[in-house]
């Protein structure tokens, strides 16, 4: 057959077909090749010590948005998106901080509590997506902003300090050598992945966000299942509260702006490291580990943190592009 | 097995309102056990609304369903499941990521103690492909690394695997594939049919539908107007008779173009997707029609001449010589135009005025220094209103307000204007009144007479022979035939154009 | 440079001692400091942000005072987010700096601080009181918080509805210290009300945020029933409050503040300025002063828990004018 008519951008499409799910892989392994070389104590145990203790709490609130992207599919305007997670978690941890410092209440309630707010947050997240039909991106920053406003009223926007035993040893405590807060949060990874990967209530999840019409055709409530996945991102949020107080020592105001940004990040940087290069909960995990390490890698280097905002915020770009870019060609 | 005489399914009496549309009138459709029930009609007989009725999707006004001689009161998606009542929807709604088990078991997964079993289900779907489809596909591999064959079998697989199907409906089964890939889902119907399962079997391609089937109810006009028992190949004419069911009208014009020099030449044509191998010719003067059914690569073609798609082999030649058109613009440089199917969305600004759509291919014929020349745009799109009797006259109507009919004509306008010599039209009459229809067609005549080259593709056979020259028909990825239209009838085309076979003589 | 200081010693008797020491601490050290050095020593400097100008000036004072004397300076830069600030902290601890200089923060760095102790690093703080700190080098603050309460008084006439943005009293120390020293001696003027509820200004972008919060107190509080806005610790919040107070004409009301850096200055010096009282302090030499501390405390010398560095009140457009220009900012018209 003649290759008269083979245009030259059929090779660049394939070409991009190629690469583009991996960009995120080789930019990351770029960075990183450049920090172990430009600081000389990157790549020892004692930084990646630390970088696992910082992801904490990203790694958490990750959880919460890869399962919302999971029921809802991967598609960042109309599939499923929770940017209310830290937003969530800082109106939980506000709640805590008051209720323990300022009102002398019993740890335990009080994490109770906060769990509780978070389950009624992530209610009004399912309730606006499914009730109301809206797109859960602009749902969820408009709930999230709500969110934080009550925080501001709950706390007079004042930090709180919160010097409580828990959150103290969820800070510094550890097992065997283990910071405590790492275990903590590999524990929950670990419930979440087998609920999600491993039960018959988590595929059907992920079967609703994969295809809502191969779901509703097998006899599953689409509705039900992002509503329940909204409930648990709010459940997330509560939880991640305790790490967000233990990390900041305390409440403090404006904590949610830098992990809403880490967590969007990880999260769909974590699709690139998956087989089936969709958002999982092991790729959030990682993904929330990486960014860390790139905020603690970037930090040791010197490099200028208004740099470091830029480069998050490109790769931010370069991820989502290339998931875009590798939807397109796939189709 | 005994041989199945009773009916398991008996939809009588059917009838569907939607507002201002009877959809189903009184229709009937009844299916005997064990057997392979077809289901034929051109679109818009009601075919695929009796099945939507039967699926619990649609409430029927009046008539009754019976199913294994229990009449279904409330029939809702999930009674009707209950009642062992499959569909394989023509669309494969599966989820690319998941392996062919977790499709297989979606809804249904085995668990124990330890979560899913992921090994238990991935063998049973690997046993089950096996023995109820004859297909050797590994329950670990994800959907999307298998073939359309592949995962339409995934999906039989899901409709079936908890082994208490009764009925199971096939909606268009073979549309996307290939041919070689038909043989293999027929092979997986027929071990279903050994298996005691009845099916409806929905289709337009006659060809399948012969070879399949035991009996066949026709469809015209949202009411079945026969039945047709022991059906073979022999009755694909009678078929088509009663599908079609009335006579080519006067509402095309005299042929009275000559054509002349070959305009444009097609060799070896291929994406290796939806079409391979197509050489053709099209003459000045010349109207030519393309016909074939939806995935018969017909559209893909036609974008493809007109630089919306790239061709992977092949090349074309304007005027002898070789071009490569790498956009829509680069094609409308050389004088081929495109007049959309959906020119609400590819064809029209439907927020622009008349004017400003006539012109807006040809900007600078009436502008100087990239400023349009206002008076000179509007007396143009005036003039060209008044040639093809544009209704409002006014140009300074915004498109959005003009009927189906006229807004076709708009388009057809612009291109006028630009003095093109190619004009391909992709169903040009859709969703278009009868009277605009033929001021449509008088058109089409009058560009081929002032020596333009027209191709146009249609799912109507009506329009193909009453209004071109000759027409190539697609089917699967491949002409099968060029026919010239003095010397072939309507019962002849839709034969060749569904893969059936006429064997009474009706081609004349 | 020292010309201009000399001659400002002789006009200005207040300003003498404040200026003598910006003259020793920007050139080179003083002769009793000459053999001080950090050669061959990593001195990490962690800043909250470094948006504003005290911030930017401590931390850049720092920075040039580490290098001047020979150290390897180790900056990270909180971006204005206490939470990154307290991190940067362990950071510096994998660095495995000699010692580690904290600008500002809250109490999410005590924990970071507490474990460069337990690692042996020294750490000495700029406006932040901790008990893991060898020094913490900051303003007079004590003076500044009653300065500001007499200065505000007399510019009320003893009376009237003042407003204050006080967020950080329980957070910051050097906070709590400036406001409740201004509220102590606003006790003796029973005439000065403080507006009930207090208000609380944002860390981050706080002169957008202090624009909007006043604009919604002055729809609370029409002409004639609010006389005076303080803000409690700093001044960037004061920059939105007086743009807040001329886009509604409403320029009755008394501004005062703290910090003066040039920004301020500038508003204070237009001419009916609302914004009436503000005390200046020195940054760059706060950061200097900690880095020269550092040294000291390498070279064994015995280090006061607290190293103040002078202040200077400013009042009036007239003075705020002087006091930009001896600064070294520049001259003002």
């Amino acid at each position: 057959m003649t290759s008269l008519a083979q245009s030259p951008l059929a090779g660049v499409g394939r070409l991009v077909r190629a690469v583009a799910p991996s960009t995120p892989l080789i930019v990351f392994l770029a960075m990183f090749a450049y920090l172990g070389m430009a600081s000389s104590n990157f790549l020892e145990p004692s930084t990646m010590a630390l970088v696992l203790k910082q992801s904490v709490p990203t790694v958490v609130v990750c959880l919460g948005l890869a399962t919302v992207v999971m029921a809802g599919g991967d598609d960042v305007v109309v599939g499923g998106i929770d940017l209310s997670v830290p937003a969530t978690a800082v109106l939980a941890a506000a709640i805590i901080a008051d209720l323990v410092s300022n009102h002398a209440m019993f740890i335990g309630y009080a994490l109770l509590i906060g769990v509780a707010a978070g389950v009624v947050c992530g209610l009004v997240n399912a309730f606006l997506v499914v009730f109301f039909g809206m797109t859960p991106l602009l749902a969820t920053f408009a709930s999230s902003t709500a969110f934080i406003g009550i925080s501001k009223v709950v706390t007079a926007s004042r930090r709180i300090n919160v010097g409580d035993p828990l959150i103290v040893w969820l800070r510094d405590g550890s097992i065997f050598g283990v910071p405590a807060g790492v275990i903590c949060a590999c524990l929950i990874a670990a419930v979440f992945y087998f609920v999600l990967h491993r039960t018959r209530w988590g595929l059907n999840l992920q079967a609703v966000g994969g295809s809502r019409d191969a779901a509703e055709m097998s006899g599953l409530s689409a509705a039900r299942f992002i509503a329940q996945s909204f409930v648990i991102a709010g459940l997330v949020g509560g939880v991640a509260s305790a790490f967000v107080l233990a990390r900041g020592s305390g409440w403090t105001p404006g904590t949610e702006e830098n992990l809403m940004m880490e967590m969007v990040l990880a999260t769909f940087l974590g699709a690139a490291f998956s087989p089936r290069r969709i958002v999982t909960l092991w790729g959030a995990v990682l993904g929330a580990v990486l960014v860390s390490a790139l905020s603690v890698g970037f930090g040791s280097v010197g490099i200028d943190i208004f740099w470091t905002g830029c480069i998050k915020g490109s790769l931010i770009l370069i991820v989502v592009a290339s998931a875009a870019l590798s939807r397109k060609v796939n189709a | 097995m005994t041989e199945p005489t009773g009916h398991i399914l008996q939809m009588s009496g059917i009838t569907k309102i939607f507002p201002g549309v009877v959809a189903l009138d009184n229709a009937n459709l009844a299916v005997r056990e064990g057997h392979i029930h077809g289901l034929v009609g051109e679109n818009g007989a009601g075919k695929s609304t009796i099945i939507k009725v039967l699926a619990g999707v649609y409430g029927r006004d009046a008539g009754e369903v019976v199913i294994d001689g229990a009449a279904m009161a409330a029939m809702t998606p999930a009674h009707v499941h209950a009642a062992g009542i499959r569909f394989i929807h023509q669309e494969l709604h599966l989820v690319p990521h998941f392996t062919v088990a977790e499709s297989v078991f979606m809804g249904q997964e085995l668990q124990g103690w330890f979560g899913i079993k992921s090994r238990a289900m991935a063998e049973a779907a690997e046993t089950f492909l096996k023995e109820t489809l004859n297909a050797e596909i590994r329950g670990t591999t994800l959907i999307r690394d298998l073939g359309v064959a592949q995962r339409k079998l995934v999906q039989i697989a899901r409709a079936l695997i908890d082994n208490k199907a009764r009925i199971v409906v096939f909606d268009e089964p073979t549309a996307p594939l290939a041919s070689r890939e038909i043989d293999q889902l027929f092979e997986a119907i027929a071990r279903l049919k050994a298996r005691g399962i009845s099916m409806v079997y929905v289709s337009h391609y006659l060809g399948e539908i012969t070879s399949i089937c035991d009996q066949v109810t026709v469809f015209r006009n949202g009411r079945d107007v026969g039945v047709i028992e022991a059906i073979g190949p022999q009755d694909t004419g009678r078929m088509i008779n009663m599908m079609v069911g009335r006579d080519i009208s006067d509402l095309y014009p005299a042929k009275a173009h000559a054509p002349a020099a070959a305009l444009l030449r097609v060799e070896a044509l291929g994406d290796h997707k939806h079409f391979d191998n197509i050489d053709l010719e099209i003459r000045r003067g010349e109207i030519v029609g393309v016909a074939g059914l939806i995935g018969s690569g017909r559209e893909e073609l036609v974008d493809t001449i007109y630089g919306l798609r790239q061709p992977a082999a092949g090349r074309m030649l304007i005027d002898g010589k070789p071009v490569r058109l790498a956009s829509p613009a680069a094609a409308v440089k050389q004088g081929i135009v495109l007049v959309p199917r959906d020119r609400r969305q590819d064809g029209l600004v439907l927020g622009m005025t008349v004017a400003d759509n006539v012109n807006l291919a040809s900007l600078e014929d009436v502008s100087r220094a990239y400023l349009i020349n206002r008076p000179a745009a509007a007396k143009r799109a005036d003039a060209l209103a008044a040639k093809l009797d544009i209704r409002p006259r006014n140009v300074d109507t915004v498109a959005r307000l003009l009927s189906g009919g006229n807004q076709q004509k708009v388009v057809l306008a612009r291109w006028l204007a630009t003095g093109s010599r190619l004009f391909i039209l992709d169903e040009p009459t859709v969703g278009v009144d009868i009277g605009a229809k033929v001021e449509i067609y008088r058109l089409i005549e009058r560009l081929a007479g002032d020596g333009a080259a027209v191709i146009v593709s249609s799912s109507d056979p009506n329009e193909l022979i009453g209004l071109c020259d000759r027409i190539v028909v697609m089917l699967r990825g491949s002409i099968v035939a060029n026919v010239d239209t003095a010397t072939t009838s309507l019962d002849a085309l839709i034969a060749l154009t569904t893969g059936g076979e006429l064997h009474e003589g009706a081609v004349a | 440079m020292v010309l201009n200081i000399r001659q400002a010693l002789v006009t200005s008797a207040v300003l003498a001692a404040a200026l003598g020491l910006v003259a020793t601490t920007s050139i080179s050290p003083s002769w009793s400091d000459e053999a001080l050095s950090l050669k061959g020593k990593r001195i990490g400097v962690a800043v909250v942000g470094t948006q504003h100008f005290w911030d930017r000036e401590a931390f850049n004072g720092a920075l040039d005072q580490v290098k001047a004397l020979g150290g390897e300076p180790v900056p990270v830069d909180g971006g204005r987010d206490n939470q990154v600030h307290a991190d940067n902290h362990d950071i510096l601890l994998a660095n495995k700096v000699d010692a580690v200089i904290s600008i500002l923060g809250d109490a999410a760095v005590e924990p970071k601080f507490k474990a460069l102790k337990d690692a042996g690093i020294p750490v000495f703080t700029v406006d932040h009181l901790s008990p893991y700190s060898i020094n913490n080098t900051t303003s007079d603050n004590y003076y500044m918080g009653t300065t500001i309460g007499r200065y505000m008084a007399d510019a009320l006439g003893g009376k009237g509805k003042v407003a204050v943005f006080n967020a950080f009293e329980g957070a910051l120390r050097i906070c709590a210290i400036r406001t409740q020293m201004w509220k102590y001696v606003l006790q003796d003027y029973p005439g000065i009300k403080i507006v009930q509820p207090e208000l609380a200004e944002a860390f981050a972008n706080a002169p957008e945020d202090a624009r909007k919060k006043t604009l919604d107190l002055l729809t609370q509080y029409p002409k004639g029933t609010l006389d005076a806005i303080h803000v409690g610790c700093w001044d960037q919040p004061a920059i939105g409050v007086v743009q807040a107070l001329q886009e509604t004409g409403r320029t009755e009301i008394k501004v005062t503040a703290l910090d003066a850096g040039p920004d301020t200055l500038e508003i204070m010096a237009e001419k009916d300025s609302p914004f009436v009282a503000n005390v200046a302090q020195q940054p760059r030499k706060i950061g200097a002063t900690s880095a020269m501390n550092v040294a000291r405390y390498f070279a064994g010398q015995k280090l006061m828990p607290q190293t103040f560095v002078d202040v200077v009140p400013v009042k009036g457009p007239e003075e705020a004018k002087k006091v930009y220009e001896q600064l070294g900012y520049g001259k003002l018209h």
